[in-house]
């Protein structure tokens, strides 16, 4: 059984990292005061507009002390990532997270994150979620505004509710690939190109009867297909309760054309199975990024008219 | 053709019709031997060439069909040449029946695959695998052909050759470079039986050891899309290689620790990392760390030995090497060498 961390109250504490990649402090600026502004108190980790002159945020040493300081520290409830890029993969090995299953807290990230996310669903039933990181929180934001009084967008309000401990109840537009259908699961996923590198690991998902969503963001055409049929031919596609597609953001096709959209693609990828699909969900690396609660068991309702995924 | 070898392929290959099962997992669990090796060429054998991933023409593999020829082969292409299906050469319904047929023909003796790119994995499960497990040939290729090896290998432990394709056979061979030349002929005496011995200068970066097991191994980028596949590649007890093109760092880092991450570098016998043109960061995204670096990283708390810059990859300098065949591999301070052991 999954195990739900619990909903943050105003006052609670929400530690901010960078397991991964850096990202300058100014990025983040609009995220902290949001967050303070709902009412949280925020912990920024020193991972986050670090003196790393390099791609990481940080040594490798230095990332997993923080993301395991804030795991530990039980004042902080929940911990947001502040951004992906690589480096996740490189240190969940020697994150301990024994404390972290009798005390669980919200994880909160996407892209590279999607390694936690996986590796935390698998090993230790707590569920997490799939969502805005820092830079998100900058969209529609004018350099002349203030911080923090701008009306956020829809999917960083999602955002809130879901670490409120809202239940999730999401409305998208009906697709003409969409295969109609009622599908009830765990919700697991994420990007593609991680839960492909993470097959046949320790931190790989079991799909079987669960509701699993894609995104993928500069990927070639070619290399989507194979990571789909390297999910097919490890047996992730074939028992799903219903598949989620996601935004494929800045595709890019080879010279000589690959032929196919990413959309049909994934339709023949699926084709032999009957469980409810749709295409074109709002979980991406664009604007349109529902928080999405991982390991937690969702409704998928697929009909001609509209699309909903209820928690 | 040596006869002896011969035989002891036939009976192999006998013995594998009547218990291919326990024969595929003996060939995982042991490295004291060889795979089932196919038959190597004699003068008068047919070649016959497919394209299994990317579109070619039959003019593009004039250079390869005549340089063949003069090795005293026959050859023939396969329906697939001159096909089309966008990026791919022929549909992937139209590559699998010219592989299922060229496997299946007992005139047939290898297979060139005409080039890389990508589609193999599209087809693989589409093959029937029961005739060529009775009577094997060689398969040869690289790039995304990797698929083929590992599936051969990890099923069917059936010998197969890792090498360059119809697509890096020089136009002109009187104009050829001696890295060319010498190159392609290496196929040439890979297929036709000779004992292969690779010697290359020694890295500073290199683990010095012994190690003798089969050799296994191709793209990195493909063994990583077949992790948790039928296909996936064993490497306990084995001699691993790889090699990649245009990949970041942080991507080739990621890669291997796919490797790691999933026991592939734990029980190896071995370790050759080939060549890897590395796609240089975008600016502001420094890495910080070598292909060296990432390398010694990952096999740091073991002791088998590691040799880099083996003369393996999308570049000139890629010799044939036999995939599944039991091999010596020696690392010292003065020479690195690589021996084909029968």
């Amino acid at each position: 059984m999954i195990k739900t961390p619990p909903p943050l109250k105003p006052g609670d504490t929400i530690g901010i990292t960078c397991p991964a990649g850096y990202m300058n402090y100014e990025k983040a600026a609009t995220c902290i005061s949001t967050l303070q502004h709902w009412g949280y108190k925020v912990k920024v980790g020193k991972m986050l507009g670090s003196e790393s002159t390099n791609y990481f945020s940080g040594t490798d040493a230095e990332r997993l002390a923080e993301f395991q300081r804030f795991l530990y520290d039980d004042e902080v409830k929940a911990i947001l990532c502040a951004r992906g890029g690589y480096g996740t993969s490189r240190i969940v090995d020697r994150i301990n997270f024994k404390k972290f299953k009798k005390k669980p807290k919200w994880i909160i990230g996407f892209s590279d994150i999607t390694v936690l996310h996986a590796h935390i669903y698998s090993n230790c039933k707590i569920a997490s979620i799939h969502g805005p990181m820092a830079g998100a929180f900058n969209e529609g934001v004018q350099a002349d505004d203030l911080a923090g009084q701008v009306e956020e967008n829809e999917y960083i309000r999602s955002l809130k509710d879901a670490i409120e401990g809202k239940k999730a109840k999401y409305v998208c537009q009906p697709h003409d690939f969409n295969r109609k259908g009622e599908a009830i699961g765990e919700l697991v996923g994420g990007n593609l190109s991680i839960l492909a590198h993470l097959c046949g690991s320790v931190s790989d998902i079991k799909t079987k009867g669960r509701i699993l969503f894609l995104e993928d963001i500069g990927e070639q055409l070619y290399n989507i297909d194979r990571m789909l049929l390297q999910l097919k031919r490890a047996g992730k596609l074939d028992k799903l309760a219903g598949l989620i597609v996601g935004g494929f953001t800045d595709t890019k096709d080879t010279d000589r054309p690959f032929g196919k959209s990413v959309l049909e693609l994934i339709r023949d990828a699926v084709k032999d199975h009957d469980y409810p699909v749709c295409f074109g969900f709002p979980v991406s690396h664009g604007t349109e990024n529902y928080a999405m609660k991982i390991g937690v068991g969702h409704k998928l309702k697929i009909t001609g008219k509209k699309v909903t995924l209820d928690e | 053709m040596n006869r002896k070898n011969f035989l002891s392929a036939g009976a192999t290959a006998l013995a594998a019709t009547v218990m291919p099962g326990y024969l595929a997992n003996a060939a995982t669990r042991t490295d004291e031997s060889s795979g089932i090796v196919p038959p190597y060429l004699k003068k008068g054998d047919l070649v016959a060439i497919t394209s299994p991933a990317g579109y070619i023409t039959l003019e593009a593999i004039m250079p390869s069909i005549k340089q063949v020829e003069s090795w005293g082969l026959r050859v023939k292409p396969g329906s697939s040449i001159g096909k089309r299906d966008y990026t791919f050469g022929g549909t992937d319904l139209e590559r699998a029946a010219d592989m299922q047929q060229l496997m299946d023909d007992p005139e047939v003796k290898a297979i060139l695959c005409a080039r890389g790119g990508y589609g193999s994995v599209r087809l693989i499960d589409l093959l029937n695998w029961e005739k060529f497990t009775k009577a094997p040939k060689w398969i040869i290729g690289f790039s995304d052909v990797t698929v083929i090896h590992s599936h051969l290998g990890r099923n069917y432990g059936v010998a197969s050759i890792h090498s360059k394709m119809c697509n890096s056979f020089p136009d002109d061979w009187s104009k050829a470079e001696p890295i060319q030349v010498d190159t392609i002929l290496s196929i040439r005496d890979a297929l036709m039986g000779t004992r292969m011995k690779y010697m290359l200068v020694p890295h500073e970066r290199n683990r010095r050891g012994k190690a003798t097991g089969r050799l296994v191994g191709g793209n990195l980028k493909t063994l990583e899309s077949l992790a948790g596949s039928q296909s996936d590649i064993r490497t306990d007890d084995k001699i691993l290689f790889v090699e990649d093109t245009g990949e970041y760092l942080y991507s080739i880092d990621r890669m291997f620790w796919n490797l790691k991450r999933t026991g592939k570098l734990d029980k190896l016998a071995g370790l050759i990392i080939g060549g890897f043109k590395i796609k240089v960061d975008d600016p502001g995204e420094e890495f910080g760390r070598t292909l060296y670096d990432i390398v010694w990283e990952k096999v740091k708390e073991y002791d088998y030995p590691v040799c880099f810059d083996f003369p393996v990859g999308h570049q000139k300098n890629n010799f044939a090497l036999k995939c599944n065949v039991l091999h010596k591999l020696v690392v010292e301070k003065e020479e690195v060498n690589l021996t084909e052991i029968r």
